[in-house]
């Protein structure tokens, strides 16, 4: 039986639900669907192909637990940010695959919303959240990592469209994506944040190139993706050309305190199904008992409250009504350094586990080596470490560069 | 009514500044009648012995002042003293509420009890009793998680001074050597659970205070301190070190607050400790590093804290406690079994 098959196919979006009731709809769903193949923390697992991760997540979509804030009228589900927490708090809860289609739902699409035209809000919106369309993200280029206002890539007037030629780098799954965010500069290098403009890119467009760079965990999902001389048509341009970054920020802004959002609900998963694997072996079972890796578990679990708090906060301020701003730099910077400790204490613990190896252990080294690995990436994307440093020194400490 | 009803926490903060900033100079009675005059003493307290009635969240910022303001009074004590009693103990509740008697707690340690006729008879040794050199009562853990109010001038209590770190509240030791209480000043189990849990949630508004004041020192130095020809916050080394401290300030913060939403219960409240713990000593520490060979000087006030914090990490067991902590989540996790995994 497919994913899709298994799925059942009513949505909670129409229904008037306490946050009690909506909790336990999306709990009672998940783990009525999720397949026993796609948990991580099971022996079951294998990665899901592509077509199968597009399946549960069109299906995820229809049970109400993406699209959940945004409006009906453009497919989603017109549901509070508070309701959105409460979803991904239970979908942190399982050890599920990450969505192959974060950059549509958590990045594009919430841009396009803000300064998309109506056209393009129907003609995008729908089509992210039923996975029909996948998007990755074409900010950074080989000049331009962290300096994302430095980037070279041209988009030049061309009749009534654009003609872009350019190179993006490390723009992760562009080779199963449809569309790709493009980032690009409309005026002179010397502008700076000034004249940059973005467009939803067919990744399909003649002139587009997409080539897979290895990552350090084996995969092959990052991508180069080279423009020469792609025509773009204006209603592929997403905003005013000068309104482009200012967009981009102010999304940015949110997205950094509010994108996967179930992320400290996983590390908790994470850190329970450590504990589990750990408690089937003989010597970690002893291992795990003992103060010293009682006192660092416990502290692993201490950040991982400490993360809800952020997390929380952030969404009871935005619900108040407060802007986010700059403080969207505190939870990203929490979250990746606390994971990564995380993650090298795993490691720790599971290379020390006894022979013959448990399955527990076996499944529990397949995930964590590869959290890990991956792990490596979070204090670098969406803003290294040190630029999340540098927003927080410029931004909320405000701190002098007076000479 | 309720007198939480149309209030918020945050405006308790101003008003605990102000009594604060009132208190300097002044002895440790002067600052109790002080305080009891705004309120703060009974500010968790129920109204029958002249308190606020409010809930803990509304404790926060005054403790959070209070130790930003290096007032020199046992307050955390105080107020958890006065709600402990407020049942069992209404009078002198009462007193304590109004700053005619002084109170406060020994953290560490526990008495030993006998019983004789309609007495008890308590022995041993408890410590990290701050300001409790010019305390009336002194509140004390048992044995099964009661707790005893000791007269200070009952026969048999010794308090001495202790070589703590704390210059601001210093901890002392008291000695039991037979006190004879009556049974009416024995508080039930389950008390100091209670008071420790609700303890842990101030010790972390303390420890908020006291960080917030140093990362305000060391932004202030880092913006005004020239050396190489800039200021010190010209630097990038000086400037990201400053942003890992705002970082974990507002940790503090968002870990206190989540104590006591509606998703906070015991095990948030010890995290919102353990966190301020770690990052209130981080912050502290830093600021320290951040004033240079300034920071090393006793005029510099930097220490204050510190040592503050440093103090209520001890207060509060927190190497115990993160021990406790993470042995209960791991006995909480069944082994690996594929169908429960």
């Amino acid at each position: 039986m497919s994913v899709v098959e298994a799925v059942s196919a009513q949505s909670t979006a129409s229904e008037n639900l306490t946050d009690e009731a909506y909790r336990d709809a999306m709990h009672r769903w998940l783990h009525a669907n999720l397949p026993a193949g796609f948990r991580s923390d099971s022996a079951a697992f294998a990665a899901p192909t592509l077509q199968q991760s597009v399946a549960w997540e069109a299906a995820m979509y229809r049970a109400g637990l993406t699209g959940i804030t945004w409006p009906q009228a453009y497919g989603g589900h017109g549901r509070s940010l508070r309701e959105h927490l409460i979803a991904n708090q239970e979908i942190g809860r399982l050890a599920m695959p990450e969505s192959v289609n974060s950059i549509g739902k958590e990045l594009a699409g919430p841009i396009i919303l803000a300064v998309g035209t109506e056209e393009q809000k129907r003609r995008f919106l729908p089509a992210i959240l039923e996975m029909r369309n996948i998007w990755c993200q074409g900010f950074s280029e080989p000049e331009a990592g962290s300096d994302l206002a430095g980037l070279r890539t041209r988009a030049t007037r061309d009749g009534d469209g654009w003609r872009i030629n350019g190179q993006k780098i490390w723009t992760s799954g562009a080779y199963r994506s449809q569309r790709c965010l493009v980032l690009a500069r409309t005026g002179a290098l010397e502008d700076r944040h000034r004249g940059l403009a973005m467009f939803a890119v067919p990744l399909d467009a003649k002139g587009v190139r997409v080539r897979t760079i290895k990552s350090i965990d084996g995969r092959e999902s990052f991508c180069e993706v080279f423009f020469d001389e792609v025509e773009i048509a204006q209603q592929d341009a997403i905003g005013a050309p000068d309104e482009g970054w200012a967009a981009a920020i102010r999304v940015l802004e949110i997205e950094r305190a509010t994108n996967r959002m179930y992320r400290a609900w996983r590390f908790e998963n994470e850190l329970r199904h450590l504990i589990s694997a750990c408690k089937a072996d003989p010597a970690l079972s002893a291992m795990v008992a003992n103060r010293h890796y009682a006192v660092r578990l416990g502290e692993v679990a201490v950040e991982i409250e400490v993360l809800k708090a952020h997390v929380e906060t952030a969404v009871e301020a935005l619900v108040r009504g407060d802007k986010i701003g700059a403080r969207g730099s505190l939870a990203k910077l929490y979250w990746s350094e606390s994971h990564q400790r995380f993650a090298a204490l795993a490691l720790e613990l599971l290379s020390q586990a006894s022979l013959p190896q448990k399955a527990a252990i076996a499944v529990a080294r397949r995930r964590f080596e590869a959290i890990y690995l991956q792990a490596r990436a979070e204090t670098i994307y969406a803003g290294t470490t040190e630029i999340q440093l540098g927003i927080i020194a410029d931004r909320i400490l405000q701190l002098s560069r007076g000479k | 009514m309720s007198m939480a009803e149309g209030l918020q926490p945050d405006e308790f903060a101003a008003t605990a500044a102000r009594a604060v900033t009132a208190c300097a100079g002044l002895d440790v009675r002067e600052q109790a009648h002080n305080l009891a005059g705004d309120g703060l003493l009974g500010v968790v307290a129920d109204e029958q012995v002249g308190g606020l009635a409010l809930p803990l969240g509304f404790a926060v910022p005054v403790i959070a002042a209070a130790h930003s303001g290096l007032l020199t009074f046992p307050l955390l004590e105080t107020i958890l003293v006065a709600r402990s009693l407020q049942s069992s103990l209404t009078r002198l509740a009462a007193a304590i509420v109004s700053g005619k008697t002084l109170a406060t707690i020994a953290w560490q340690g526990e008495a030993g009890a006998a019983r004789d006729g309609g007495l008890l008879v308590l022995s041993g040794m408890v410590a990290r009793a701050p300001g409790a050199a010019c305390a009336d009562y002194i509140l004390v853990r048992m044995s099964g998680g009661a707790a005893a109010l000791i007269p200070t001038d009952a026969d048999g209590v010794v308090v001495e001074e202790a070589a703590g770190l704390d210059l601001t509240v210093p901890e002392h030791t008291v000695r039991l050597e037979k006190v004879e209480v009556s049974i009416g000043s024995i508080l039930p189990a389950g008390t100091w659970d209670l008071l420790n849990s609700d303890a842990n949630v101030l010790r972390a508004a303390a420890i908020l205070g006291s960080a917030e004041a140093c990362l305000t020192l060391a932004q202030e130095h880092a913006s005004t301190r020239r050396q190489f020809g800039h200021a010190l916050s010209y630097n990038q080394a000086i400037r990201h070190a400053l942003a890992r401290q705002k970082l974990a300030l507002e940790s503090i913060r968002h870990a206190i607050t989540r104590s006591l939403s509606g998703e906070g219960g015991p095990v948030q409240r010890d995290a919102a400790f353990l966190a301020a713990v770690t990052y209130g000593s981080s912050i502290s520490e830093g600021a320290l590093q951040i004033h240079g060979g300034m920071g090393f000087t006793w005029d510099v006030p930097v220490h204050r804290h510190l040592r503050r914090i440093r103090s209520l990490q001890a207060q509060g067991d927190a190497s115990g406690l993160i021990s406790t902590f993470g042995r209960r989540y791991v006995s909480e996790v069944a082994p690996f079994a594929e169908a429960g995994a």
